[in-house]
């Protein structure tokens, strides 16, 4: 990691920690947001950090994106950060303008299709954005097109993490005047947003596993600390074992970002943070006992927060149906060269 | 713990293409042979070949007769070899643990004989640790190792020893001091010649029926002073030095690599293609995740790290996999296992199922490692 990634990590890192406690989250899953919080986010200039410097971005790319989410993942922060960053690096490969405040995205496609509208569900952070980018299949490369927050008729959803993720209607004729995006897939569109929830379960499985620790080493049961049971000592260890399996999972595919071999990696990534994040938080809740059950108890941000993000932007299911299936598809006895491809420059 | 992903340069790029246009070659070593567990599969002209290629101790510093290469290099070598099935048992253990324990700890006269012979691949090595009642618990061994004039008189016995009838060599673990309150200590690495007087070697026939582990009987034995390994009682230590080499690499994902690969070309055609998509894309992705957490343990170890916790997750995960594969791909084959069976894939099938067990405990058993995670976690 080079020294500006350390600045960063640094900065973001205090930022989060200062204002990302369970009274923000409260103010978030009672339908509000925590504005001032949000405030000292957006005037960083963190939602451009992937932008080209001539641009007013830090020059990072997606993977500078990426580090951010995982932050924040980690932090559990009860504010949007996957689709505003995302969603600014999009509107700068189309080559549209910036926009003031964030835009979350939906993708479109003609199942969502209805009467002279479009039907986008579970849409995050919709009723706080200003604007929604829409992603249109086109022949090869999508097309995009943003909508002002005006223009939607949104419909308050909650996930399981009691985050917004919102049912949106949209007129169809706000989609006309879309623009291309060029040599970018609707489908690669789809991934960045998933290694963005995959990146921010890695933070969050961090988390889960370091509270579970802690908590082993200061609960007395029996005379001395549960972590000392080697019952526990054995569970633990496998939950840290899918930890760090999840988070290389996810740094392979940040590395591979521009690759031929992005989608896979990226597939890898987000099918990987799914299967840990049901091991670790059974892991995390069983050390716990009755006391992580509590909403009181931290641990909550943390499992709820894995347990939302797993199926979303596709779970392991969907994710491994697509990946095997390209498997199944790659010429007779080339699945290892095709492996192999992987980790190559 | 530190899993930094690695990108290969076109040095190991190109590397990879040699040992691919080398194995093309050699189609008639990986069809007469075991392709489960190929790193179990001892067939001495083949390791001389891959010696000639410079296969072989390609870390190894020029002086020995080494390569220089780096972990990386070897790593695709390696990975390469096991993916297609290669039979690389003989020189196994030599190349991969006795030579870096040699050069760590060896004497320059260790050095100057062993590491030539064992670059050649004429040179094999067993390792001696286990024992009748020292299992995972291997700091309650017996053997014992007594100073006599010149050396060393060895008494004891060690058990389920890989091919000690094909290795000329044993580095065996011993206690050369009573035991003191530290059971660690006092413990001694020595090489011993298998063909010395006083040794009995015994196969045991594994559930597979096949006969690569053996008991060792040591009589008197007598090895001579340049033959202890190291420093006299630092013998645990030595030992976990070797655990990072030992554990993290690929041949603790790829034992059955060729059963995924056969697979694959069964489902591809099959009626249950569309049914077994989502089982592939699981293994697979487990596949690519297991082999870059390996290379970046290999990458580690290259810049002189003993990253040993890493390797222990390596190492857990997956041997795992392996053994859950097999149940994954059963199910989605519909086709009855058995080693003569018509089907080429029956016959993988079989294997992997019948050599299944010992994935997770040769090396330290799933319990051990786990342990050892939860030591480095902070919990013991």
């Amino acid at each position: 990691m080079n020294e500006i990634t350390n600045i960063i990590e640094e900065s973001v890192s205090n930022l989060f920690q200062s204002h990302a406690n369970s009274d923000a989250v409260e103010v978030m899953e009672s339908g509000g947001f925590p504005s001032r919080f949000w405030e000292e986010f957006y005037d960083g200039g963190w939602c451009g950090i992937t932008l080209p410097e001539d641009e007013g971005g830090a020059g990072m790319g997606l993977a500078g994106g990426y580090i951010l989410m995982r932050l924040s993942g980690y932090h559990a922060v009860p504010l949007p950060i996957v689709e505003p960053i995302i969603s600014t690096h999009l509107l700068s490969l189309a080559g549209l303008p910036p926009q003031n405040g964030f835009s979350t995205v939906a993708i479109a496609d003609s199942s969502v299709e209805n009467e002279g509208s479009y039907h986008f569900k579970r849409v995050p952070w919709a009723r706080h954005a200003s604007g929604l980018v829409v992603v249109i299949p086109g022949e090869s490369d999508a097309r995009l097109v943003w909508i002002d927050r005006a223009q939607l008729k949104v419909a308050e959803r909650t996930n399981v993490a009691g985050e917004p993720r919102d049912d949106v209607m949209v007129n169809n004729e706000a989609l006309k005047g879309a623009v291309i995006l060029p040599g970018i897939s609707p489908a690669r569109v789809l991934s960045w947003f998933a290694l963005g929830r995959a990146a921010q379960m890695t933070g969050a499985l961090v988390k889960a596993l370091d509270r579970t620790v802690e908590y082993a080493n200061e609960r007395k049961q029996f005379g001395r600390l549960i972590g000392k049971l080697q019952a526990l000592q054995q569970q633990i260890a496998v939950q840290a074992e899918y930890v760090n399996y999840a988070r290389c999972a996810v740094d392979t595919a940040i590395i591979h970002l521009d690759s031929p071999q992005e989608w896979e990696c990226i597939a890898a990534a987000k099918i990987s943070a799914g299967e840990a994040a049901g091991k670790v938080c059974n892991t995390a809740h069983a050390v716990h006992g009755a006391i992580g059950f509590t909403r009181e108890h931290l641990l909550q941000m943390s499992t709820r927060r894995l347990w939302a993000w797993r199926d979303e932007y596709g779970n392991e299911a969907q994710w491994a149906t697509k990946l095997g299936d390209l498997c199944l598809g790659i010429e007779s006895g080339s699945l290892w060269p095709w492996l192999t491809e992987q980790s190559h420059k | 713990m530190n899993f930094e992903p690695v990108m290969l340069s076109e040095k190991e790029n190109a590397l990879r293409e040699e040992v691919r246009t080398f194995l093309a070659k050699q189609k008639h070593f990986l069809s007469n042979h075991s392709v489960i567990d190929p790193w179990f599969a001892c067939v001495p002209e083949f390791s001389l070949l891959l010696g000639a290629q410079g296969w072989i101790g390609m870390t190894f510093p020029r002086k020995y007769g080494g390569a220089e290469r780096s972990y990386l290099e070897r790593y695709v070598v390696i990975e390469e070899l096991l993916a297609a099935g290669a039979p690389v048992g003989a020189h196994w253990f030599a190349d991969r643990q006795i030579g870096p324990l040699l050069l760590r700890f060896g004497t320059e006269e260790q050095k100057n004989f062993f590491l030539p012979q064992i670059v050649r691949g004429e040179c094999y090595f067993s390792i001696g640790m286990s024992e009748p009642d020292s299992g995972s618990d291997l700091a309650s061994i017996r053997t014992k190792g007594k100073r006599v004039d010149g050396g060393w008189l060895i008494n004891g016995q060690k058990t389920w020893t890989s091919f000690a009838q094909n290795s000329r060599y044993m580095v065996l673990l011993c206690k050369t001091t009573a035991s003191s309150d530290d059971r660690h200590e006092g413990m001694s690495q020595f090489i011993v010649d298998l063909e010395s007087e006083g040794v009995t070697r015994r196969p045991i026939t594994n559930l597979a029926g096949e006969e690569h582990f053996y008991e060792v009987f040591l009589e008197d034995v007598f090895v001579p002073e340049g033959r202890l390994l190291g420093a006299e009682g630092n013998g645990w230590n030595q030992v976990m030095a070797e655990l990072a080499f030992e554990r993290s690499g690929p041949e603790r994902f790829l034992s059955n690599f060729q059963l995924l690969a056969e697979a694959l070309e069964v489902l591809r055609s099959s009626d249950y293609r569309e049914a077994a998509r989502q089982t592939i894309g699981l293994l697979v992705t487990r596949l690519m995740v297991l082999r870059q957490m390996s290379l970046s343990v290999a990458s580690q170890l290259q810049s002189g790290a003993l990253p040993v916790t890493e390797a222990t997750i390596v190492k857990d995960l997956g041997t795992s996999f392996e053994q859950e594969m097999v149940d994954c791909l059963r199910t989605q084959l519909v086709v009855e296992a058995g080693n003569d069976a018509a089907e080429r894939i029956g016959q993988l099938l079989c294997g992997s199922i019948l050599k299944s067990p010992s994935f997770s405990l040769r090396g330290g058993t799933r319990e051990i490692l786990r342990g050892i995670l939860a030591k480095g976690l902070g919990l013991r």
